[in-house]
């Protein structure tokens, strides 16, 4: 279904929208505020569209309608995406009062309102009977751990519910990106999650080049892939250590967190921070790249590949491991598509999608072919995954550097953004889908910033995914997850 | 039987001197003198305002960064028409306040070797916890040097804080700080634990950790490096 079929069918409802199609794959739909409902349940049953979020923006207001706080209005968003196709639906709606509830059509719609209401009213849940207990963890954890709030909900062994309060971090940094100018932005969004520092980066490039509809050259496009496949590995690397450091097999555990160290140190090598901070700018990028560069890339892989094949094959062969992670934590695949999971978390789980196929950025169309999905959506399926990826990430690095054939020379233009223009990004970060929407605004700024951060609706397949498995597997489950404390409270 | 063929084939992966010269690591931004012609593109750069540039008696500016407050993104060096900036990599930064330097006393007259330590996270972008757990593994193995981090604040003789300070933790923070006993430290790690970094002005920050809790050690960066927090501890615990 194409964006104009998507038209047509809905001008064929008698709707009366006024619609615009934006950087040709956005589509904005104007609508009422009593439509929203009616049109949430086609999206969702008869264009079988992704929902991916709501969000509010503030508008100035214009004639006829009634004035809100301060001379603006509000204006809800709620955006759908078309995978088969690439393309994004946003309808929107002014409304005077609160947002109007998708909760029985869209489960994570929930999480959304909450954050536009401003209601962070809660109430922990009780349990009663016999051997029920509950054990609250957080926020401050034991070991080296972001802050949040875990309340187990425990029947004698098995956990009966699992409520998790997040927002401890939250420093207001959608608010935040409104005050610096456009130029330097990108390091207040490669500081949104440490962890994804060059995907954020990326998001915000990709975002600018949207809006001012350029293109940067093939070089460049690879190396910004080498950039976040590298940044994929250390990751997938921590991950995997983490796990088997959870199971207690110390051995798997401590080699990987080395080779996540050489994969630190080698990013330090080539872009002269071990978070690759700072390295992908709009228009281009701010490394010099060379031969000498390359080869380092290329030798130090070609050393750690094998190695991390035989440990991922070591821990694979042993009983003791796959003892704890078969079966464990299961997300059903009808459960990973309510609560609207992406990533590796949703793949294993039998969710064929990826960022990196569907809406492909940079070089990914040449690189990237098929998604790699498993589906019993356990423990073990997401470690099989991320092994898997881990692979990947080997290759598509391997295969970026082949399109680098000359010397790059860092390149750090000016951006000037004129009023009232809007995109939407969406990056495939090493959680899952990130979506970003821009408006620019007055002084080569942007008025509004909205992250849909991936780990904002996967944490809540983990509440899923504890049900009936004990206490102690929870840090296992948890550790595979390995959702992001801070770019979920931003 | 696997482990022990691949730990006889690869050897010990753990490096004898972990504060090697790391010539690829960022550091200090030093100035050179008497070039500055008070242009102020650095300063209209720096998204924290570490750059002051003081102009003296005989029109010489000398341009000063505060490393404490730099979040090391090296645009003021890139943009430097003159290029009197110049990123050195002498990760070797961090200082004891002058409240650290009695309470090192203090504490090393008791226990010589060790030093425990508990994280808490008020709010960093995670890159902070991310150096603190690369610590452990096997490269710079913290835990021979007798710097170990325990789950409970009781244990612990100091308390390691990266991020700024939210409104959410900064209840969650002291009750910590008081559940410690006495004498206690206090480490800053990152530029925004200390003076609040990129994140300073945000609605949902509470304050800078400097204003809560007395801080006896500062660890500059953004994130620091293992090496920059190792040589930050080693220098606590007077090993140098």
């Amino acid at each position: 279904m194409k964006i104009e079929d998507t038209i047509n069918s809905l001008k064929e409802l008698n709707f009366d929208l006024k619609y615009e199609v934006k950087n040709n794959n956005e589509l904005y739909v104007r609508i009422k505020a009593e439509q929203i409902r009616k049109i949430a349940l086609i999206c969702i049953d008869v264009f079988k569209f992704n929902y991916i979020c709501e969000f509010t923006t503030e508008r100035e207001n214009s004639e006829g309608e009634k004035p809100t706080i301060e001379g603006k209005e509000s204006i809800v968003n709620c955006m759908f995406s078309n995978s088969k196709q690439g393309y994004y639906v946003i309808w929107s709606y002014i409304t005077q009062k609160k947002p109007i509830s998708l909760q029985n059509l869209i489960s994570q719609s929930r999480l959304f309102q909450r954050e536009i209401n401003n209601d962070f009213d809660y109430k922990v849940k009780e349990v009663s009977g016999t051997d029920a207990y509950q054990i609250a963890v957080g926020p401050v954890h034991a070991g080296i751990i972001e802050p949040g709030h875990f309340r187990f909900s425990v029947m004698g062994e098995p956990i009966e519910n699992l409520e998790i309060r997040l927002m401890y971090k939250h420093r207001g940094i959608e608010k935040l990106c409104e005050d610096i100018n456009a130029n330097l932005l990108n390091l207040m969004f490669e500081r949104v999650s440490g962890e994804s520092t060059v995907a954020y980066g990326e998001a915000y490039a990709l975002l600018v080049e949207k809006l001012l509809n350029k293109e940067v050259g093939k070089e460049i496009k690879a190396l910004r892939i080498v950039l976040l496949e590298l940044e994929r590995m250390y990751n997938y690397m921590d991950d995997l250590g983490g796990i088997a450091n959870d199971v207690g097999y110390s051995y798997v555990a401590k080699k990987f967190g080395y080779f996540s160290e050489v994969i630190h140190q080698l990013c330090e090598r080539v872009t002269g921070s071990r978070f690759m901070r700072n390295g992908i700018v709009p228009f281009g990028i701010n490394i010099d790249f060379n031969e000498k560069k390359k080869k380092d890339i290329i030798d130090t892989l070609q050393s750690l590949k094998a190695r991390v094949n035989s440990i991922i094959k070591m821990s694979l062969n042993a009983v003791s491991f796959l003892d704890r992670v078969e079966d464990t934590g299961i997300v059903s695949s009808a459960m990973a598509k309510k609560f609207c999971m992406t990533g590796v978390v949703a793949r294993a789980s039998n969710l064929k999608y990826d960022v990196r196929v569907k809406f492909p950025y940079e070089l990914y169309k040449e690189i990237k072919k098929d998604i790699n999905i498993e589906t019993k959506g356990g423990v073990f399926e997401r470690y099989k995954l991320k092994a898997c990826e881990l692979k990947d990430a080997f290759n598509f690095v391997e295969k970026a550097l082949t399109y680098i054939n000359k010397d790059i020379k860092r390149d750090k233009q000016e951006i000037c953004l004129s009023e009232g223009l809007e995109a939407i990004v969406s990056v495939e970060t090493v959680k899952g889908e990130l979506v970003v929407y821009g408006l620019t605004g007055k002084d080569n700024k942007f008025s509004r910033i909205f992250f849909k951060t991936p780990s904002f609706t996967n944490w809540t397949g983990m509440t899923e995914a504890v049900l009936g498995e004990i206490v102690p597997d929870f840090p296992l489950i948890n550790k595979s997850f390995n959702m992001s404390y801070s770019e979920n409270d931003r | 039987m696997n482990n022990i063929f691949d730990r006889i084939k690869y050897g010990t992966e753990t490096i004898k001197d972990p504060l090697y010269n790391n010539e690829f690591s960022y550091g200090k931004i030093v100035a050179s003198e008497n070039i500055c012609n008070n242009c102020r593109a650095c300063m209209s750069v720096c998204t924290v305002g570490a750059i002051t540039i003081n102009t003296g008696d005989n029109d010489e500016n000398t341009v000063s960064i505060d490393n404490k407050k730099c979040i090391y993104c090296r645009n003021c060096v890139d943009i430097c028409p003159k290029s009197v900036l110049e990123m050195t990599s002498d990760y070797k930064m961090s200082e004891l306040e002058l409240v650290g330097e009695k309470l090192r006393e203090k504490i090393y007259k008791i226990y010589k070797r060790s030093l425990v330590l508990r994280v808490v996270d008020t709010g960093s972008c995670n890159a902070c916890m991310s150096e603190l757990s690369a610590l452990h593994n096997t490269f710079y193995d913290i835990s021979r040097y007798g710097i170990n981090v325990v789950p409970s604040p009781r244990h612990a003789d100091g308390l390691v804080v990266a991020g700024v300070v939210t409104k959410n933790m900064k209840e969650a923070l002291e009750k910590t700080y008081y559940a410690m006993a006495e004498p206690k430290i206090v480490i800053a790690v990152g530029s925004c634990a200390f003076n609040g970094g990129i994140f300073k002005d945000g609605d949902g920050v509470y304050d800078v950790l400097k204003n809560i809790l007395p801080v006896d050690l500062v660890i500059p960066g953004c994130p620091p490096s293992p090496q920059a927090i190792l040589f930050g501890l080693f220098k606590l615990m007077d090993k140098i």
